[in-house]
């Protein structure tokens, strides 16, 4: 038996573990005890992170669609049929027909090929992938804040705050070793405040629990501003010091009165004291957040806020402090930097700076369009509309995960070519003309780039199944075949390319990733990496306060409960591959609308009842399951499953600034399934 | 070589005799691994004997997290099995706690109605237990009765007396690898027993003075003035005690692949709902505190009463990976007080 050590597949924690193996298969799999984030714990994913990995619906063979059917073809049809058809569209439509879809479950090495591929070989900056669904009002609102989209602070330093802010994040179960982090430091006397509708663990864990209506945060966030301000709380050394713009702030959230607020969110006034007493007295506070803050048609207002309050409060650059956006994919970090974003080239140089562009042109030897290109859900309009014609999806699933199924539906089909890289059959490889059998992140080399900007190797533990090869080596296959010079020994010369081009990973190669990583911005060979952004300065010189106001809610008395959805301890995003492991499919196998007791009453459902959950865009079947841990008025479906799309109900609502949809609020009704 | 019942292995005679065992036998053994020690295939690298024991246990040489019990191919509406036979292993320094651990499981799988798989295991396996010297920071076997000396259960056991290890067959099949590579032995002293002796009263001490001084016994009455509601609370359903408990052996049983495909036996939790849940959804232990009470009456009730051991070894590793941050035995501390 070897024990190889790499790191899990799931959430974005980056948890080291090892995969036991004989002969050739997986067996086992435990954490790994020197790493500094899981140090000898994994929560209940990770323990079973290998499971999926031999499960006899892996796909092992190429498959091509001819005459309506799926049949077994070689890699080589596979791939020159994908680069002829990429190519005839880009001939008769030009490159923004064409479109790129890359996948936070794949490597670095595996998300820089394929954004090269889309601006390279494509010539269009139509690249996006899962980040849009989940970060991307950070990256907008950080980047704005602070000059930089990502987590400020390492996990470790949570253990030394003195009180934690979490908010919009469903702590124990989406990023459970970083829960450990947060009680752990409670058990140590840090104060810890949680806002959510729902009382999740976190939530009855918390010393004070702020329960807002939903698409309220910007509201209370400003409120206990203005009682920060109000008690003198603020750090005005830092507000003068590295700061602009807080006078407009001021004037603004003035209007946030415990009263204001209380009418907006439902917040007694009292609790709202008492989180604003918590974290304006702490000398080290701290704000961890996700997708519950940034899944909102206000979602970098909602970031914005939360940036007000560490900001004002000086708890930046500092052990213990920070803000902290919680990434759900282990490698959507790692994406984000790789420039799979229509937007920017890896290391957030963006596509529109001509001086980025140029250095770019000079790396890869090619003109490369201007224009920032689609962003993932403006893609299904586009596509819809007949305007994009041909997609490359790298291991994304968005017939489940993406708002409004009906709508992604109609897009994929009426393209003219899409070709759909994966582990396992999906919804969306169903509507594929081209399947690629790719290798899991057991059967391959490369590195991931965890939610702390940790930087770590991913090894392989075993073969792929049949054919299946790890995506670097058909992105660099597709490269050739489009003319374009991709000769990679190795993952690890791809990261040389990476680190030559992405000046945060100036300095990461294999050699220097031990068991700890390295963090970006690691500029050069001999930079030890960096733990803690925004020490002496901020990359935007001063940090920036916005004035941002809440927003008006829409009521809709046809539908007049709010849903929100979410993600299950025991499943993750479209449940490829939880539901495919055993003990996790068992502990969930089915979905499930937490309903309200006093809602339920007044719909006649019990736990257990079929019921229908509509809004304007469609309607499911889903069972009942009554819960005091949504409050009245609101309803929670997680959105795994394929047979209860919770998806199918949500909207295309876009945040204005990240295009993020709004997932998390939407109008719906409930009837009984049987009336 | 004479028929003396204690012999010597110099220290640099350890990595020639583990070179000569490994060409007939598959030799795990503890290695480092990313900093850590853990029990792997011994490829000639350097040992970890000194590091504390290492976290997942050599009890998944007998009971592995999954293993594939047959696999089953459908030919014309018939079906053919076939099995792979167990390996010839030699797990080499496995401690005392883990020792009890498969005597406790022997008690389990090996009874009335043996477990196959596990039987074989366990037949072609040879231990090479290292009586514990150096405990580590959370163990309390000797709270336990189950260490830090073996007693029994090992075809051979080792001492790390400083200048050598103190080597005592126990089985026959320890005398006869003795025997085959007498070479690298020569026959202790009495002097050497009573350094053995003396540095395992030694270890015991140090687990006793710094470890809580609870007795099974004592935890059997305190696991009902438990909060168990509140421990419930903390809990984040990892299952991580019970995956690396070595005495832990539930598993579940399923089959994977149509027509053609495996029969797979995987490690199961009774801390997740699903494994106590039935078919129509009622749940006997359906918060997370009833299931860590269980978990402990299984080990400090319904064990002993099936075998006569307690279920708990004192290995400590429960208290290592629980990711809710709950000490374990301070629950029963404070229940006791």
């Amino acid at each position: 038996m070897e024990k190889i050590a790499t790191i899990c597949v799931y959430c974005g924690c980056g948890c080291g573990l090892f995969l036991h193996v004989e002969d050739g298969r997986i067996v086992g799999a435990s954490p790994s005890p020197a790493h500094p984030v899981s140090r000898g714990r994994l929560c209940v994913k990770g323990w079973l992170a290998a499971d999926f990995v031999h499960h006899p619906d892996r796909l092992k063979t190429p498959l091509v669609r001819k005459g309506g059917r799926m049949v077994r073809g070689s890699w080589d049809e596979a791939l020159s049929l994908t680069a002829r058809r990429l190519k005839e569209i880009m001939e008769e439509s030009g490159p923004d027909a064409l479109a790129v879809l890359t996948s936070a479950k794949g490597t670095n090495e595996e998300n820089y090929l394929l954004a090269k591929l889309a601006r390279v070989a494509l010539k269009t900056n139509n690249v996006d992938h899962v980040a849009r669904l989940c970060h991307a009002p950070s990256v907008a609102g950080l980047g704005f804040a602070l000059g930089s989209g990502a987590m400020t602070n390492p996990i470790r330093s949570l253990l030394s705050a003195d009180a934690i802010l979490v908010t919009g994040s469903n702590t124990t179960e989406q990023h459970p070793l970083i829960a450990a982090h947060i009680l752990e430091a409670q058990s140590r006397g840090a104060t810890l405040i949680v806002a959510d509708p729902r009382r999740t663990q976190m939530a009855q864990l918390a010393d004070i629990h702020l329960a807002p209506r939903l698409g309220t945060d910007v509201a209370w966030t400003n409120g206990i501003l203005n009682l920060i301000i109000d008690m003198g709380l603020v750090d005005e050394d830092f507000i003068i010091e590295r700061t602009e713009g807080f006078t407009a702030l001021k004037d603004l959230v003035v209007q946030y009165t415990p009263a204001a607020v209380e009418r907006i969110t439902g917040i007694p006034p009292g609790d709202l004291k008492k989180a604003a007493v918590a974290f304006g007295e702490a000398d080290r506070a701290a704000v961890v957040y996700a997708m519950g803050t940034t899944q909102h048609s206000c979602g970098t207002d909602n970031v914005l806020a939360l940036a007000n309050l560490v900001l004002a409060t000086g708890n930046v650059g500092r052990d213990g402090t920070g803000i902290y956006p919680l990434r759900g994919h282990q490698n959507v970090q790692g994406a984000c930097d790789m420039g799979a974003l229509p937007s920017v080239y890896p290391g957030y140089q963006k596509v529109e700076d001509p001086a980025a562009r140029e250095r770019m042109e000079a790396a890869w030897g090619t003109d490369l369009p201007a224009d920032p290109g689609l962003t993932a859900v403006e893609m299904m309009e586009a596509a819809e509309e007949g305007r994009l014609k041909g997609i490359y999806i790298s291991g994304e699933n968005p017939m489940i995960s993406y708002p409004d199924r009906d709508q992604v539906m109609r897009a994929l089909s009426s393209l003219e070519f899409l070709t759909v890289a994966d582990i396992f059959p999906t919804e969306t490889t169903a509507l594929a003309d081209v399947v690629l059998p790719v290798a899991s992140f057991a059967e391959k080399d490369g590195t991931f780039t965890s939610t702390e900007r940790r930087v770590q190797r991913v090894r392989r533990a075993v073969s792929p199944p049949g054919e299946a090869r790890p995506e670097v080596e058909v992105a660099a296959d597709l490269l050739r075949r489009l003319g374009v010079e991709a000769d990679y020994a190795s993952p690890e010369e791809v990261m040389a390319e990476i680190s030559s081009v992405t000046p945060s990973y100036g300095g990461i190669s294999y050699q220097r990733l031990g068991i700890s990583g390295l963090s970006w911005p690691c500029p050069s060979r001999d930079h030890p990496g960096t733990e803690i952004l925004h020490q002496g300065s901020f990359p935007i010189g001063r940090a920036r306060f916005s004035a941002v106001e809440q927003q008006e809610l829409a009521e809709d008395l046809d539908y007049p409960l709010l849903l929100t959805t979410g993600r299950s301890l025991f499943h993750f995003h479209t449940g490829t591959m939880t539901r495919r492991t055993h003990l996790l499919d068992r502990e969930r196998p089915k979905a499930a609308v937490d309903i309200n007791p006093a809602d339920a009453a007044a719909l006649g459902v019990r736990s257990g009842t079929m019921v229908v959950v509509e809004s304007v865009r469609g309607g499911i079947e889903i069972e009942a399951r009554l819960t005091e841990e949504v409050p009245m008025g609101t309803v929670y479906i997680p959105f795994h499953f394929a047979e209860a799309p919770a998806n199918q109900l949500t909207a295309r609502t876009l945040d204005p600034t990240s295009k993020i949809p709004c997932l998390k609020r939407t109008p719906v009704r409930i009837r009984r399934a049987d009336s | 070589m004479t028929c003396a019942s204690a012999f010597i292995l110099r220290r640099e005679d350890l990595v020639p005799l583990l070179e000569e065992l490994a060409e007939t036998l598959e030799v795990v053994a503890p290695v480092q691994v990313e900093g850590e020690a853990a029990f792997a295939t011994w490829r000639g690298e350097a040992l970890a004997l000194d590091d504390k024991n290492p976290l997942t246990s050599p009890m998944e040489f007998f009971l592995p997290q999954k293993e594939v019990l047959f696999r089953y191919v459908q030919y014309s509406g018939r079906y053919t099995f076939s099995e792979d036979p167990p390996r010839a292993r030699l797990i080499f320094g496995m401690r005392p706690c883990d020792l009890r651990a498969l005597k406790v499981i022997d008690g389990i799988f090996g009874a009335d109605l043996p477990d196959i798989p596990y039987a074989g295991r366990r037949r072609s396996t040879i231990i090479v237990a290292l009586n514990c010297t150096t405990p580590g920071e959370g163990c309390f076997c000797r709270s336990m009765g189950s260490g830090p000396g073996a007693e029994g259960g090992y075809d051979i056991l080792l001492t790390d007396l400083g200048r050598g290890y103190l080597v005592e067959p126990g089985s026959s099949a320890g005398v006869y690898i003795l025997r085959a590579h007498h070479r690298h032995f020569e026959e202790a002293d009495p002097g050497d027993i009573k350094e053995k002796e003396r540095l395992l009263a030694l270890a015991g001490d140090e687990i006793v003075t710094r470890g809580p001084s609870l007795n099974p016994e004592k935890i059997r009455e305190a696991i009902d003035g438990v909060d168990w509601e509140e421990a419930g609370r903390r809990c984040l359903a990892c299952g991580g005690c019970s995956l690396v408990c070595p005495v832990c052996h539930c598993f579940s049983v399923l089959d994977q692949g149509v027509p053609d495909g495996e029969r797979l036996r995987c490690r199961d939790t009774c801390i997740l709902s699903g494994f106590s849940r039935m078919t129509g959804g009622a749940n006997p232990r359906a918060a997370l505190g009833e299931r860590l009470r269980h978990w402990y009456l299984d080990k400090f009730v319904y064990i002993p009463e099936k075998t006569g051991l307690f279920g708990c070894v004192g290995c400590g590793r429960c208290t290592r990976v629980c990711l809710g941050e709950v000490d374990r035995w301070s629950l029963f501390k404070e229940a006791a007080e």
